[in-house]
């Protein structure tokens, strides 16, 4: 009765070797690269003339060439597989790391948190930033105000903080499982280094983005015109 | 003066259809006694601290020197051997546990079909035998032999499964002990002539792509084997395999 039930089982997902590594690949492939990508162009805030350089950001983006098809096949869909794969790995999972909390099942354990948070933060913030609101293609000079705004609610200011440095983690981590569950770093002291390189891009990741954010509550009020 | 003795607490199941029970038993301590020794002092006397009579506790023990892996159970909430548990070195009362990963037979007794089956389906051997004398196989490196040793430790003891978070129901993994033999027979020269069976087996359901690489099992395993190295191992050689093989090749 045990076999049948294992065979029953296995039948399910009988392709899951490739859905896993498709799972595992499309985190730092697009995904991980768009997330560098976004950081790296919110940090045009970073300057003397943050609005303006927001502004130039978002219209440079939006002038890609083909990118509506761009924005759906490298953004949209990946987001979509890795995020309900992810919430089906997690479902198959049973965590145990306040049993026996070493700090690899606690990573493992915050990956899958830091999963269902992050999923969470993204459908939100894409919903209010892209979908509702000033549209951002048609006025990018408004994004600036439009993000100001936003997060002028303390609430919301706090749930970015959140948001992005859960993603940050998730994504740090994801690039250590990467290295690791594919084999690029197979001995132990390789993959110690490959941690700590983790755990530096975690900081300067998250650093990037909280002091990104920072500047939106800190700067004057532009209004939305 | 009173006698030192030795607090147990025992989780106990006459079968599987029945709840768990547990039972105290309190013994007379005696220099260097390990876990098994203290359950089969309880079995030449078997009274709970209640004073009530019971029946003898059940339990897998072979070689009493943590070779067979039998004895594994959850030891003060840690599953290990119980013929290397030390009664000096735990915490008392002592709670004994079943390990909870296999279906259990009765009190610390448990079924570890699923770990043999798997280790089948990976095909955990080297072929030798052949309707003639095949004559000698090809050497082994000293290389080669240094990194097979540790993995040959194995005992198949179902500690690493039973810390693992992907080894459940839901699961059909096969989990670390199973991967690591892989890469032991694969590493064998002989072994080697069916490497591509064994990475088969590991890309297929339940294989290494349930490893979610929470690295608990390198942590608890009694024999110090390097699983997760097995694992980054094995995880490049199966996607090589699979790749090479989806390509033609």
């Amino acid at each position: 009765m045990a076999t049948a039930t294992a065979e029953t089982r296995a039948a399910s997902h009988s392709h899951s070797f490739f859905w896993r590594r498709l799972h595992s690949i499309t985190g730092v492939l697009p995904l991980g690269a768009f997330l560098i990508e976004h950081f790296a162009s919110n940090a045009a805030v970073l300057s003397r003339h943050p609005r303006q350089n927001y502004g130039e950001q978002v219209k440079f983006l939006n002038g890609l060439p083909f990118v509506l098809a761009l924005e759906i096949l490298c953004i949209y869909v990946p987001l979509a597989f890795h995020g309900l794969y992810g919430l089906w790995i997690t479902k198959q999972s049973e965590p145990n790391a306040l049993r026996f909390s070493w700090w690899g099942n606690w990573a493992y354990t915050w990956q899958r948190i830091s999963g269902i948070i992050v999923l969470a933060f993204i459908l939100w913030h894409t919903w209010t930033a892209r979908f509702s609101g000033v549209s951002l293609p048609d006025h990018p000079f408004q994004s600036f105000a439009k993000m100001q705004a936003m997060m002028a609610n303390n609430w919301i200011f706090a749930w970015f903080i959140i948001g992005i440095t859960t993603v940050c983690y998730h994504f740090a981590y994801g690039l250590f499982l990467f290295v690791a569950k594919w084999g690029i770093a197979i001995g132990n002291t390789a993959r110690r280094y490959w941690t700590y390189a983790c755990w530096i891009i975690f900081l300067v990741l998250a650093y990037a983005g909280l002091a990104s954010a920072l500047v939106f509550r800190n700067h004057w009020i532009y209004p939305i015109r | 003066m009173a006698e030192k003795t030795v607090q147990i607490r025992i989780k106990r199941q006459a079968s599987p259809q029945e709840g768990p029970r547990w039972e105290e038993f309190e013994i007379p301590y005696r220099p260097g006694m390990n876990v098994i020794v203290a359950l089969r002092d309880i079995a030449e006397r078997p009274v709970t601290v209640e004073g009530k009579s019971t029946s003898i506790v059940s339990y897998d023990a072979n070689c009493l020197e943590e070779i067979c892996g039998a004895c594994a159970m959850i030891i003060n909430g840690r599953p290990r051997q119980a013929c290397t548990a030390l009664i000096d070195k735990l915490e008392q009362p002592i709670t004994l546990e079943p390990l909870s990963k296999f279906p259990i037979v009765r009190d610390l007794q448990v079924n570890r079909q699923r770990l043999f089956e798997d280790l089948k389906k990976v095909k955990a051997w080297i072929p030798i035998d052949g309707t003639y004398d095949l004559g000698p196989g090809p050497r082994e490196s000293p290389e080669v032999q240094q990194e097979a040793y540790p993995l040959s430790n194995c005992i198949s003891c179902g500690n690493c499964l039973e810390v693992c978070p992907q080894y459940n129901d839901h699961t059909t993994f096969v989990g670390a002990a199973v991967i690591s033999q892989v890469r032991l027979f694969n590493l064998h020269p002989t072994g080697r002539m069916n490497e591509g069976e064994r990475l088969e087996a590991l890309a297929a359901p339940g294989g290494i792509q349930d490893c979610s690489y929470a690295q608990n099992c390198v942590k608890i395993c009694p024999k110090g084997i390097p699983l997760t190295e097995s694992i980054a191992a094995m995880g490049r050689a199966v996607i090589k395999h699979t790749v090479k093989k989806a390509l033609g090749k």
